[in-house]
């Protein structure tokens, strides 16, 4: 009765940004992108990305209530850096992380298929 | 008094690398009996930076240590491995798989006629759990305000009926018919002299469309029981399928499952000969350990099948000493994936990578 549609998991509604940035008040180099209706699957990969950056001091994500779809992934980082600056390149680095991954898998599954067809 | 010498210019540990006990702390979960240790990756590039040792991970470095493996294909399953990933990028491509990638269900279902045990909701509910034969790349998604044609809305009749004096019949998913010329029911108008409207407008017949010609679009199963009709029951239905993701309902899962596991690792810590190594072999229930004969009836155990393990734990239950060490490989993920039909699950695969490019560049772009 109470439950939100399910399609309110993906589809950003009208009016809503989403990804909106919010800078921390009271620490240097330190921001929260609170990014709309995306869940574990994404948050866990780019806190990965962001961990693996030597400029970040601290990465994390969080989903305020399971209810609630968004997250909000706090970045902090050196002087040499900003969060902005920061989430930007662990998104470029991952993009060209998944492309290799991408032709890597469809060279393997063409070797099969060059197998399968050759009768090994 | 003794030159004092810095541990790391030791002679047996190797410089530029790490040592061996850390190498296993970065690279194995070890699998104790009662809880896994060291199940963290370490991410940051500077953790080993005071021994000299880069951990960092950059595209180079990830191009060199990538590696895929096809280890089984068919039709519907495929299983293979992926040398070099984080967990956390697996565990995204498995949520992908199960409930991001859009396929076709029966969606909704205009009742004629059903005079049979199952309940019009309760058969619904069946139909559209029903495994479809459509590629959903052809398909457009129908939102509410859209009007169902022939992009988007695929039409299913099933008229069955089972004539008084016969024995029970089974209405079985072969008797789904497709109409590649849409609905054939017209919607109820008020006035009289109006054209007659169906429920779907259908410009031509699906029959036409250069993809879809080349396979008729059907069920993949024809066996699936859908309801069972007792002497003089019957049932006249029309179903409208169309396309939608896991994430809104089940039904529109493309996968019957996709799960990963790490590599297993199995390690002898000493040797086992004679008996004991009877004794062991006989434990696992996967057969990882064999026998290996070492001539004049002297035989030893070793691990011949380390892929296997699932980490049941027999062979550690209950030993005094320390025979067998498990571990899981940390960067190797074995992947399954069981597709239910409509897509074949190389394909799904390259589809899940495709999303997760998508998610990642949106988040880029919608950066205000």
């Amino acid at each position: 009765m109470n439950a939100p549609d399910r399609y309110e998991r993906f589809v950003v509604p009208e009016g809503t940004k989403k990804v909106s940035y919010e800078r921390d008040t009271k620490i240097v180099n330190a921001a929260a992108f609170t990014i709309e209706r995306e869940e574990h699957t994404v948050g866990n990969i780019l806190r990965m990305q962001l961990h693996r950056d030597p400029n970040v001091l601290f990465a994390g994500y969080k989903l305020p209530h399971p209810l609630q779809y968004k997250i909000i992934v706090r970045i902090q980082t050196t002087s040499q850096s900003s969060p902005t600056q920061a989430y930007t390149q662990a998104i470029d680095d991952l993009d060209k992380e998944l492309d290799y991954l991408k032709k890597s898998f469809e060279d393997e599954k063409n070797r099969e298929d060059e197998k399968l067809r050759q009768g090994y | 008094m003794s030159k004092k010498v810095s541990a790391l210019d030791m002679p047996d540990v190797p410089m530029g690398q790490l040592p061996e006990h850390l190498n296993r702390q970065r690279t194995r979960v070890t699998c104790n009996a009662d809880a896994p240790i060291h199940t963290d990756a370490v991410h940051y590039s500077g953790a080993y930076s005071l021994m000299g040792v880069d951990n960092s991970m950059g595209l180079e470095k990830f191009s060199k240590n990538f590696k895929v493996e096809i280890v089984r294909l068919s039709e519907d399953e495929i299983e293979f491995d992926m040398i070099g990933i984080d967990a956390s990028l697996a565990n995204a491509f498995r949520r992908i798989l199960i409930a991001e990638i859009p396929t076709m269900a029966i969606e909704k279902v205009l009742m004629v006629n059903n005079t049979s045990l199952i309940a019009d909701e309760v058969l619904s509910h069946r139909l559209g759990l029903i495994p479809l034969d459509a590629d959903p790349r052809l398909f457009e998604y129908l939102s509410e305000n859209d009007v169902p044609n022939e992009r988007n809305t695929i039409v299913y009749k099933l008229e069955v009926s089972c004539k008084k004096d016969s024995p029970r019949n089974t209405v079985k998913t072969s008797q789904l018919k497709w109409l590649p010329n849409g609905s054939e029911l017209e919607m109820a108008t008020l006035d009289k002299s109006a054209k007659v409207k169906s429920y779907t407008s259908f410009s031509c017949s699906q029959d036409s469309l250069p993809e879809i010609s080349k396979k008729p679009l059907g069920v993949k199963h024809d066996d699936i029981i859908i309801a069972k009709l007792g002497p003089g029951q019957a049932i006249e239905l029309e179903a409208h399928a169309v396309k939608g993701i896991g994430k809104v309902h089940a039904k529109w899962s493309p996968v019957a499952s996709a799960w990963y596991r790490m590599l297993p690792e199995v390690v002898l810590l000493t040797e086992v000969k004679g008996q004991d190594a009877e004794k062991l072999v006989n434990k696992c229930p996967v057969n990882v350990f064999d026998i290996e004969d070492l001539g004049h009836g002297d035989k030893k155990a070793v691990v011949a099948n380390p892929r296997a393990c699932t980490l049941c734990r027999e062979c550690i239950r209950g030993v005094n000493e320390e025979l067998v060490e498990l571990g899981r490989v940390k960067h190797h993920f074995i992947f399954t994936i069981e597709s239910t039909g409509a897509l074949s699950p190389e394909e799904l695969f390259i589809e899940a990578v495709k999303i997760l490019e998508e998610k990642c560049d949106r988040l880029l772009s919608e950066l205000s």
